[in-house]
């Protein structure tokens, strides 16, 4: 159990590409943080580097008070579970458990019984002399999370552990994460791009873009309190509705429409307005006027998209808005609905920057 | 039309299979010879060529093979030049798998910068055989006292380049994260090499191990050149000894294509395997 710590950590490659851009961190004992991101944006990296598979290029690495940059990836005292479990193929999977405790000439017994512990937990204690490939997708999971417990790290790396599993299964096994995690009370780091994945799993989430933190903090603060409009997209499913807007001192425009509740906003910039599918509700007052494209049953509620009159986007197309709206509303296609909501629950972004407004 | 059909894909399986029957035939043909001529007496064979049907001087030819004591001591008997080549043969093989396999290891795994410009070096020697070569090779063999070993028979033979290339390409299939997850599990170089590298590729590595006994074996130029001591003479030179164009000749011949033979048919699950398997089977 430790903590972690990064300080100004950079990465650049042989080639002169940079991948991580100075990177502070503090990540507490016993915490689960989640580092999500787009495909290419870094946390895939930044994770290794805290195993010790990849450099590091500027900064340093703390696990509890130690610096660890130059500390091989065995002697960090970190185990890590991967994207394709990278089972051992040809040992059986007590082999696969024990290896790494062999290595480090662990007693024969103590490996038994820390085996005997984690497959009970797992529920894979009937696989143990099974080879990896007569194991499903799930119980290789499972497997791969047993060998990681067996080391009994300081600091647990998951490197999208769920990304090959089917749908449900998947949900099922980020409960399993959460619960193992919550009651071994090891400190975590998970990367993911899932953003319900990383909503759901994590104390704190990193938003990660381009190599570098964009925010930081705990899911719900980074869904309502989002920093910049790209932290506001990536996180939220269904995604935020943006429409682009200018202010002209009184009022949001968007197109023909104009949006009234705003005040001390720049009148020469392009902004973006942010609403959340679920803050928005049907009212004759409404400030949106849509004509229903589509809509989604989720059993428990509808989405409902529609095109919004009167504003194009950016590439020209009709502006898409998305309503998040109980099961029992279920508008025609083509039917027109007029949409509200309260200022208060809105972002504006600088659509430049992407730095938040309001 | 559905009939119609089905009679001409049965005419074409008829059709394929006797092409392939043909060409099985066609390659069967010069052992087939060689093993009815070994039952023939040697007028027969220097009188009327090689024999397709099968005569009845297999029991004479066999025994002469057998009891055969040749050379200026008479050392040379069936069973030495025998044990002579399986020696040269099983110690090229094993050597050459292994150190292929070391090479191969060494060019994947461990990033150095002229690995690269090594790699195709050890490619380029695929065109210069021992044979273009021989007078080089025997000068350093003779400065090396190695002239009438089996060191010197062995030796020369053992950069075979295809071994080294097999393994590259069969590593190079292995996921980066076998190496990345055995690094967090504390195992150095040494340890994953022979904790990963060895069981992973043995199986594969048998057809190269396959490979490169039926070069060792086949050798004949090197062998001859290298050793002046009857002690020394392998099975393929006891042939020239014993007479080409002689009944006992092919009994022998037909003895020397039995340890091959018995090793391809042992190996031929993994040989096959390798040659034809491409998906992940490891």
């Amino acid at each position: 159990m430790a903590q972690v710590e990064l300080k100004q950590v950079r990465k650049t490659y042989p080639n002169g590409a940079e991948a991580i851009f100075g990177v502070d961190m503090q990540i507490d004992d016993g915490e689960l943080i989640v580092f999500v991101g787009p495909s290419g944006c870094g946390k895939s990296t930044l994770l290794r580097m805290v195993a010790g598979l990849e450099s590091v290029t500027s900064g340093d690495i703390l696990i509890g008070d130690r610096l660890i940059n130059d500390v091989s990836p065995s002697e960090r005292d970190v185990a890590m579970v991967f994207q394709n479990y990278a089972l051992y193929p040809h040992m059986s999977v007590r082999g696969n458990m024990s290896y790494g405790l062999k290595n480090r000439k662990m007693d024969k017994a103590e490996i038994e019984r820390r085996i005997t512990d984690a497959a009970k937990m797992l529920k894979i204690d009937q696989f143990l002399d099974r080879q990896p490939n007569q194991l499903s997708g799930g119980q290789r999971q499972r497997v791969a999370m047993g060998r990681a417990i067996v080391r009994n790290p300081q600091v647990f790396l998951f490197d999208e552990p769920l990304s090959n599993l089917d749908a449900k299964l998947r949900v099922q096994m980020r409960i399993e994460i959460k619960k193992l995690q919550r009651r071994m009370n090891v400190t975590s780091i998970y990367v993911t791009h899932d953003q319900t994945e990383a909503m759901t799993l994590a104390d704190r989430l990193a938003v990660i873009n381009e190599g570098r933190v964009e925010q930081m903090g705990a899911p719900m603060e980074l869904y309502s309190n989002p920093r910049t409009l790209f932290v506001a997209s990536f996180i939220g499913s269904p995604a935020i509705n943006l429409i682009p807007v200018r202010f002209d001192g009184t009022s949001l425009l968007a197109g023909d429409i104009s949006i009234a509740g705003f005040s001390g906003l720049p009148k020469d910039k392009d902004l973006v307005l942010g609403v959340r599918p679920d803050v928005l509700t049907v009212s004759d007052a409404g400030q949106f006027a849509i004509s229903v494209d589509l809509v989604e049953q989720h059993g428990g509620e509808n989405l409902i998209y529609g095109s919004l009159s009167g504003v194009s986007a950016d590439n020209g197309d009709a502006q898409e808005m998305c309503l998040k709206a109980s099961h029992d509303l279920l508008p025609g296609i083509d039917e027109k609905m007029k949409l509200a909501f309260n200022p208060d629950d809105a972002f504006v972004f600088e659509k430049d920057t992407g730095t938040r407004l309001i | 039309m559905r009939l119609n059909h089905n009679q001409k894909s049965a005419r074409s399986i008829f059709l394929d299979h006797g092409i392939l029957m043909l060409g099985a035939v066609f390659l069967m043909l010069p052992i087939l010879l060689m093993i009815a001529s070994s039952t023939h007496t040697s007028s027969v064979i220097s009188q009327q060529g090689l024999q397709l049907l099968p005569g009845n001087q297999a029991g004479p030819n066999y025994v002469r093979v057998a009891r055969l004591e040749a050379g200026f001591t008479d050392q040379i008997t069936a069973l030495a030049m025998l044990k002579n080549s399986l020696v040269i043969a099983t110690s090229i093989a094993s050597l050459t798998t292994v150190l292929s396999m070391m090479a191969a290891y060494a060019i994947v795994y461990f990033k150095f910068p002229v690995a690269g410009l090594l790699f195709w070096l050890t490619m380029l020697t695929l065109l210069l055989p021992l044979e273009s070569r021989f007078v080089t090779t025997f000068q350093v063999a003779a400065t090396l006292g190695l002239v009438n070993t089996y060191g010197g028979m062995v030796l020369p033979a053992l950069a075979i380049a295809l071994g080294t290339l097999f393994f590259r390409q069969l590593f190079l299939s292995f996921p980066g994260e076998y190496l990345e997850a055995a690094k967090l599990d504390g195992a150095g170089p040494v340890r994953f090499f022979k904790d990963f590298i060895v069981p992973l590729a043995w199986r594969r590595g048998g057809a190269i191990f396959v490979v490169s006994f039926m070069i060792g074996w086949n050798q004949y130029l090197w062998p001859l050149i290298l050793s002046t001591d009857e002690t020394r003479y392998t099975v393929l030179r006891g042939i020239r000894l014993i007479g080409l164009e002689s009944g006992p000749g092919m009994a022998l011949a037909v003895l020397t294509i039995l340890p091959p033979l018995i090793l391809v048919i042992l190996f031929q699950r993994y040989f096959f395997k390798a040659l034809v398997d491409t998906k992940d089977s490891f």
